[in-house]
């Protein structure tokens, strides 16, 4: 039998976070460079089955 | 007795070599997708006391993991065993023996039944095991923490696959080659730590 173990703990806050981690302000800014990159095309990739999926309704309602 | 540990902190006891570049990234980004917040004994300034305040840092988490995949020795003529992890291993349990309320560990191996060769002590421990792949070190990380939410290893992957792709470009930064060094390892985090609440936000805002 394999520990398994239930987190209970609430999710870290980006305070502390920044605390352990002693990233400064500016590089905290250029870091966020790449979270915006990753979410812009994470979105891109979320939006193209939603738009085939209403192009599919439309072409089959007409 | 020391103060109660932090129950996001997970202590990683793994090698530091290159062969393990990936699986320490994905280590990073998975227990951060977890809502884990990972601690490497890198992260310790270096002193003649190393060894009280890598036992600091165990007491100061509330998990542990010890990967003991890298039990072989290596090609070089000076080749040596590696007995940093089976070290940190043994002080773990023993702190968990004493303080059972206040640590878990977990061992985790890439092949299975080799850990009943190297370290037969452990017989009755069943460890997870990653293959030596990043998609296993995240499929093993989901099996041992149960998170509040069900977390998806290809959403896993794609961030870990992200994170993995900027490493270069930190380590030039850095002007270093080891992304072990504690600034890189900061960075990875933060990257890591950054998706993973961006992720949060969209997903909580479809809601």
């Amino acid at each position: 039998m394999r520990k398994q173990v239930q987190i209970t703990a609430p999710w870290p806050t980006r305070e502390e976070v920044a605390t352990h981690l002693r990233i400064s302000k500016a590089r905290e800014k250029e870091l966020q460079v790449f979270v915006d990159e990753f979410l812009a095309r994470f979105s891109k990739r979320e939006e193209q089955p939603a738009n085939s999926e209403k192009r599919r309704k439309s072409a089959s309602a007409a | 007795m020391p103060p109660p540990p932090d129950s996001k902190a997970v202590f990683l006891n793994i090698p530091y070599d290159q062969e393990f570049h990936d699986l320490y990234i994905a280590y990073i980004v998975g227990l951060y997708q977890l809502g884990l917040v990972p601690h490497l004994a890198s992260e310790i300034p270096g002193g003649a006391r190393r060894l009280d305040r890598i036992v600091q840092l165990i007491q100061s988490c509330r998990y542990s993991i010890h990967d003991l995949s890298r039990v072989e020795l290596s090609t070089a003529p000076s080749a040596a065993p590696r007995f940093n992890m089976p070290l940190e291993l043994g002080m773990t349990i023993t702190w968990e023996i004493l303080s059972p309320d206040q640590h878990t560990w977990f061992v985790f191996e890439s092949e299975p039944y080799r850990l009943q060769r190297s370290a037969s002590d452990l017989n009755g421990t069943d460890p997870y095991i990653h293959n030596s792949t990043p998609e296993g070190v995240l499929r093993e990380l989901c099996n041992c923490f149960l998170p509040d939410r069900t977390e998806s290893v290809p959403r896993m992957l794609e961030v870990y696959r992200f994170v993995n792709g900027l490493r270069d470009a930190i380590l030039r930064r850095k002007g270093t080659r080891n992304p072990f060094d504690r600034s890189v390892f900061e960075e990875l985090c933060w990257v890591s730590f950054g998706i993973t609440e961006a992720l949060r936000v969209t997903e909580s805002e479809k809601r």
